[in-house]
């Protein structure tokens, strides 16, 4: 009875005309940040947190997370149509999709990934709006310990998940940690790291990180592509935008499954779009009948991984608006945007805002049901960008990032650093160092270390308080057990083969 | 893997730069029983784990022979375009105030676009120089945002 008053209180925020224009602004510029291919949600939303300081967070907040969950829906097309994920997490649709635009099915394959992701994403959202009061309510009882070793295990488990090396997937986490430790510490005063520079006092800020982590780097590698001149052959809208029968009925079971899949996956911490929908792919491969037809069009193949992506979305609103603590890159960067407006989210913000948080859920209702529209009918209009030339469109992207970044504090320094870190970022690329559990990190670092010291000044210096409760030891074991799975699995297959080939 | 091997000795010189410098910041032996060193020092220790893992990593793929892995073709000219390409954000960056934001960045994306996308004279010039007055105009008079003007009078 409670949750139904807030989601109708939520409704008559999200409805007022303004957030009804901001949602539509954030899913707009969302589906556009999505079809292009080299910025994603990271660094569509960190460049225009500077630009939309001083509004009402609510109203910003909404829009931003539109751009989150908006390019989910515009991905897809570019991987349809030029074998090019928009965004990293329609990487599957690029196997079947452009397949199936190879066979003038273009429209079919651009119109399950809307249906599939409108009925996905919705889902999504009416799990988060059931499941957000009773874990915000369970995490209340949080103290500092528990709530370190809570950040603890999300940066543990994305630094195993995000990438093929869980030692450098650490190194990353470890490095986005130190990056937070710059600048003056706020319970001594001192200055730390500082290297004598007076504007790294104030630390350094996340957006320059994100934006040269993500935009730049992104504009590098695809300034190689580009010298390279690898890129697949457009292929243009055929066919109608609607679905056979036949085609309706294999798809629908895939949406269903997709969605509950990447629900789960987006509530967990570290695995994120890209894993819900490859466990989506291989899911589907695994129950078809014919699973030969995979990879040479198969409709499935579209339908469950692009309906994954999606209702992976809200599931990872979970953690980031229940606990506060985000479980992947992309969150992190929501999470830095709320700190930007003053906002701390977690369990009190339900107490303390709860017009603000049901406001900015039930907005995902809309900003659904305007991205199916636009991805529909309109999506002619967004296919369009396509055709500007990488050679102008990666240049242009650099330009923005500049007046982004300045934007913030009007520092040539921060220029720099964002020059600095898309180096980092295309050499990281390169040597297979994953950035998202970076980013995750350097946006926890400060409170991590608050939360630490405060239970440390709690028990009296004595480091037992972080195994006192069983919320803790808990989240301990399984800090430990995702770090260390990844060596242990390996051996145990091989050990297990080893087995199975004596006994032969 | 060579990459991983120079992973390894930049995470240790790395963690020696790092204690060096938590060393190097002052105490008060005042306020809370751990002062600002202690979490640092907590994430040099991760560190060390993070290098021995990556050597125990680097270690298991000595053992099992190189399966395939790609050969790189020795072409390195990549390399040198997205060099040059930093270089000249980094110039165009230490111009950005002085010629101020319209022309330092027409004359950096027609330089990049000139490359890129060649031979487009007309569309190149026409995106450069409209893109950065139309952003320059949607920023400092609509949004409120500050570029530095530089040499021009508006």
């Amino acid at each position: 009875m409670e949750t139904l008053t807030h989601i109708l209180n939520g409704f008559s925020v999200c409805l007022q005309p303004i957030n009804l224009w901001y949602t539509f602004i954030g899913v707009f510029i969302g589906t556009i940040i999505g079809v292009l291919p080299g910025i994603g949600p990271s660094a569509g939303i960190a460049l225009l947190i500077p630009v939309t300081y001083g509004m009402n967070p609510t109203s910003a907040l909404i829009m931003m997370c539109g751009i989150y969950y908006g390019t989910k829906y515009g991905g897809s097309t570019t991987a349809i149509l030029i074998k090019t994920p928009g965004e990293a997490a329609s990487v599957m649709t690029t196997i079947d999709g452009y397949e199936m635009a190879r066979k003038g099915r273009a429209g079919a394959a651009l119109a399950v990934s809307a249906i599939g992701s409108f009925i996905a994403g919705t889902l999504g959202v009416v799990a988060l709006t059931l499941f957000a009061l009773p874990l915000a309510s369970m995490a209340l009882k949080f103290g500092p310990a528990e709530y370190f070793c809570l950040m603890l295990f999300a940066m543990t488990a994305v630094a195993s998940l995000s990438g093929k090396s869980p030692a450098k997937g650490m190194f990353s986490t470890l490095l986005g940690l130190m990056i937070a430790t710059i600048g003056i510490d706020l319970q001594s005063g001192q200055p730390r790291y500082t290297m004598g520079v007076a504007e790294f006092q104030d630390g350094v800020g996340f957006i320059v990180v994100v934006v040269g982590l993500f935009a730049m780097a992104e504009v590098l590698r695809g300034m190689e592509d580009v010298f390279k001149g690898v890129a697949a052959p457009m292929i243009r809208i055929s066919g109608k935008l609607w679905l056979t029968k036949e085609e309706w009925k294999r798809s629908i079971g895939p949406i269903w499954r997709g969605g509950i899949i990447g629900f789960i996956i987006g509530v967990l911490p570290g695995a994120g779009g890209t894993i819900a929908s490859i466990l989506s792919y291989t899911t589907e491969k695994r129950l078809s009948k014919n699973p030969e037809e995979f990879g040479k069009g198969a409709i499935e193949g579209v339908a469950g991984p692009e309906s994954a992506n999606n209702s992976d979305t809200a599931g990872a609103m979970v953690p980031l608006l229940t606990l506060g603590v985000p479980g992947g890159g992309a969150t992190a960067v929501l999470m830095g945007a709320f700190i930007m407006y003053g906002i701390q989210p977690g369990p009190l913000l339900f107490e303390k805002r709860p017009d603000l948080v049901w406001g900015l859920v039930d907005s995902m209702y809309i900003g659904n049901i305007m991205l199916l529209i636009l991805n529909l009918p309109l999506i002619g209009l967004f296919v369009r960008l396509l055709y500007i030339p990488s050679g102008i469109l990666y240049p242009l992207i650099v330009a923005i990032s500049v007046i982004g970044s300045y934007a913030i504090n009007g520092s040539m320094l921060d220029l720099y650093l964002v020059l600095f870190f898309g180096v980092v970022g295309y050499v990281f690329q390169k040597v297979d160092i994953p950035v998202a559990p970076l980013v995750l990190s350097l946006v926890l670092g400060g409170i991590m270390e608050q939360s630490f010291r405060q239970a440390m000044t709690i028990s009296g210096a004595d480091p037992a308080i972080f195994v006192k409760s069983s919320i803790s030891v808990t989240l301990i074991t399984l800090s430990v057990v995702s770090i260390a799975l990844p060596f242990i699995l390996p051996r145990l297959k091989e050990w297990k083969k080893g087995a199975e080939s004596q006994e032969s | 893997m060579l990459a991983d091997r120079v992973i390894f000795v930049c995470i240790i010189v790395l963690t020696a730069v790092y204690f060096y410098a938590t060393a190097q910041i002052p105490t008060l032996e005042i306020g809370d029983p751990l002062g600002p060193k202690a979490f640092p020092r907590l994430l040099g220790i991760g560190l060390l784990i993070v290098a021995a893992l990556l050597f125990m990593e680097i270690w298991r793929a000595r053992k099992t022979p190189p399966e395939a892995s790609p050969q790189p073709s020795g072409d390195r000219r990549h390399l040198t375009v997205i060099g040059v390409v930093v270089a000249g954000t980094a110039v165009y960056l230490g111009v950005f105030t002085l010629l101020g934001y319209v022309i330092a960045t027409s004359i950096y994306l027609l330089a990049l676009m000139a490359y890129f996308h060649p031979g487009k004279w007309t569309a190149n010039i026409l995106t450069a120089v409209l893109f950065c007055v139309l952003s320059y105009l949607m920023f400092t008079k609509l949004l409120g945002v500050s570029l530095p003007r530089g040499v021009l009078p508006f």
